[in-house]
């Protein structure tokens, strides 16, 4: 093992994965916004719902489409970087992954792209239910992903067999409180990153005094009110995830109270426990990590409280401008709570990957530090472009506000609405 | 369940080559097929709503493998390491190109996107000819290198564009299609090119996959009995959903869309 490569494929997956984490986070956020509001628009058919639709759809699909494709990097850099982890615990965790992939990801995908060609084309009803799929295997897709970090987190229901971790009971993996909370904290989270995204996208058009008061004042409203019960949630999962530290992951919870002689205690019992080493995780990060997480959140708390009073009042949804501005400047803090509570999770269990059961130094794959090197390279410069490309796409379609263009819009030629004819009969007649 | 799991892992690889293929390839022909911007447009709309649902099959491909074959996934993964990182950035990019050009401002932009369509669908053709350089000279833990590797992956993709050809010509319709069927020529049905390249490219996987040691690698029986019937279930599903999908926009297309 190499200390290069290693540091440097910790990098590359804490970019990596940190980057897809943040596109996901808004895109399942989202995604359940836009299937309630098409629900609203399908059932009542008010023309102002069907172009909320639209304008929060197109907003969602770019941040998807950027985020899937971060999202590839992930799935192949297991075997590409962590061979030793699929090696050693392959028998647990790419079940998880597999799962996760054939049974949430292939059917989400599926189902976007029938939702965003389909516009127009598929029955309402249908197009419905289209969305709703993509939204429910968009949460089971986090839910298997958080059940195989859970289990490096907190392995649960293997056993042993021959140096390899096997299934022994599947139920437990599937329900090991790791993953179940996380994946409550992280909806919640996710919910929170749309509510703000929503808001401050709405706030910056009535700032602006655009003449969409009506469609934008409702958006801030929904934002307002979505964030605030998703912050309680986020908090609360949050709350026993730190309750359960203590058992689960003993010098995560000493490091983030920074206590020298507990941090000192723990050292010695895992010492005992697992023979020499350091297993002491970097402070920095983890209680670095936790802090920014805790100040984002307070911060956050006081914007949901004093939202939801404000928002209870027309005048101050329209003119407040204020507030718009705050609004608009707070639209990067649900990403800040996300990713440092992220950091402070997964460094504050180094030195495992698989906690107590494998070593991150055991698990990197038998590469060369100049392939790594490249292979950082290549990916942090595409990583960077893409968010770039997303921030920047978003930014120009939420200025724009809704627009007949893009996601949504009728392409067919007017006089084909009523019955679309095959366009190949047009064609001069083939000869053979 | 050994079987199964390598039938499986056969039949995900084998979907991606014969779906995927397609529209890889009319990405790769996508300046010769397209000479101006709309044009262009209609060449990526013709499979438009159908690289989303496509992909996946390479994605789930990797999940059977890590899934089933969690130690194989491993070595053959980090082995291939640079190729993967090839077939990756380009994958990245011509998905990027695709989503982005109907997004972005002026037709300077959307000429770049195309550029990044083309470019990246030949990486990610001309990647996987490296990646099956190795596996059919039966040598799967290096990446194949010399005169071999060059020729394979050249008619590799040679395959992809050929496959691509007669996607276009049953999807495309005005002066792409004119281009397309010319080359494609006139003999035969319109669908006998496209069923028999179809035929090459999910015959491709397979062939390589003969080079993996897949019997004997596969994941504990604990993991594979749960995990091998759920898939085997909700495959016919995904199955149906794809085939609907292929049916409603089964028409040839005339105008643009959403890309």
């Amino acid at each position: 093992m190499n200390q290069d490569v290693l540091d440097l494929a910790r990098l590359q997956f804490a970019l990596t994965a940190g980057g897809h984490f943040l596109f996901v986070a808004l895109t399942l956020g989202l995604a359940t916004v836009v299937a309630v509001l098409q629900t609203k628009a399908t059932f009542g058919r008010k023309p102002l719902d069907a172009r909320m639709v639209r304008f929060w759809g197109q907003l969602y699909v770019i941040n998807y489409a950027v985020g899937i494709v971060t999202g590839l990097v992930m799935e192949f850099q297991f075997g590409m970087a962590w061979s030793g982890l699929t090696h050693e615990a392959g028998n647990v965790l790419g079940a998880s992954l597999a799962v996760e992939t054939i049974v949430a990801f292939f059917v989400e995908s599926t189902f976007l792209g029938l939702w965003i060609f389909g516009w127009n084309r598929l029955n309402r009803w249908a197009h419905l239910a289209a969305i709703w799929i993509v939204v429910l295997t968009a949460y089971l897709s986090a839910y298997w992903i958080l059940v195989s970090n859970g289990f490096l987190n907190h392995p649960v229901g293997y056993g042993s067999e021959n140096g390899e971790l096997v299934l022994d009971d599947p139920i437990a993996v599937l329900t090991n409180p790791s993953a179940l909370l996380a994946f409550g904290h992280i909806v919640a989270g996710a919910l929170l990153t749309a509510g703000f995204f929503m808001a401050g996208v709405s706030a910056y058009h009535l700032f602006r005094r655009s003449p969409e008061w009506e469609f934008f004042g409702r958006s801030l409203r929904i934002g307002v009110f979505l964030s605030a019960p998703a912050l309680m949630a986020a908090a609360v999962f949050g709350g026993v995830q730190f309750a359960v530290l203590d058992s689960f992951q003993p010098m995560k919870s000493a490091v983030f109270s920074g206590k020298a002689a507990e941090i000192a205690r723990v050292q010695a019992e895992l010492t005992e426990r697992f023979g020499p080493g350091d297993y002491v995780p970097s402070e920095a990060w983890t209680r670095g990590g936790a802090l920014l997480m805790l100040i984002s959140f307070a911060l956050m708390m006081y914007l949901c409280f004093a939202g939801v009073i404000l928002a209870a009042f027309k005048k101050a949804v329209f003119r407040f401008r204020l507030w718009h501005l705050v609004l608009m400047a707070a639209v990067p803090l649900p990403y800040i709570a996300m990713i440092s509570g992220w950091v402070f999770r997964e460094s504050g269990r180094q030195p495992w990957v698989v906690y107590g059961l494998l070593r991150t130094e055991d698990a990197v794959s038998d590469l060369s530090p100049g392939t790594m090197r490249l292979s950082l390279t290549v990916f942090t410069t595409v990583f960077v472009l893409l968010a770039v490309l997303n921030a920047w796409l978003l930014t120009r379609h939420a200025r724009r506000g809704p627009v007949e263009s893009g996601l949504g819009h009728d392409d067919r030629p007017a006089e084909a609405r009523d019955t679309a004819p095959d366009p190949a009969d047009t064609l001069p007649a083939p000869r053979y | 369940m050994e079987t199964l799991a390598i039938a499986l892992l056969a039949f995900f690889a084998a979907g991606w080559f014969v779906l995927a293929g397609a529209d890889i390839g009319t990405g790769m022909l996508t300046p010769w097929l397209g000479r101006s911007d709309p044009e262009r447009r209609l060449v990526l709309t013709s499979f438009a709503p159908f690289f989303l649902g496509n992909e996946v099959w390479l994605v789930a491909t990797v999940g059977v493998l890590v899934g089933c074959f969690p130690a194989l996934e491993g070595e053959l993964l980090s082995d291939q390491f640079p190729v993967l990182v090839a077939l990756l950035t380009g994958w990245i990019v011509r998905d990027a190109g695709l989503w982005s050009r109907g997004r972005g401002p002026g037709p300077r932009w959307r000429a770049g996107c195309d550029a990044a369509v083309t470019c990246g669908s030949w990486t990610v053709a001309l990647s996987w000819g490296w990646l099956l350089a190795a596996l059919l000279t039966g040598r799967p833990y290096t990446p194949a290198t010399g005169l071999t590797s060059v020729l394979t992956a050249l008619a590799v993709a040679a395959l992809f564009c050929a496959h691509g050809l007669g996607f276009a010509t049953l999807r495309l319709t005005g002066l792409p299609y004119e281009r397309a069927r010319r080359l494609v020529g006139r003999a035969g049905r319109p669908w006998q090119p496209f069923a028999l390249t179809a035929v090459l490219m999910g015959g491709l996987p397979l062939w390589a996959g003969t080079a993996l040691p897949l019997a004997g690698r596969t994941a504990d029986p604990a993991t594979l009995g749960l995990l091998v019937p759920a898939l085997l279930v909700v495959t016919p599903l995904l199955v149906t959903v794809q085939a609907w999908i292929w049916h409603t926009f089964r028409h040839r297309v005339s105008g643009p869309s959403y890309v």
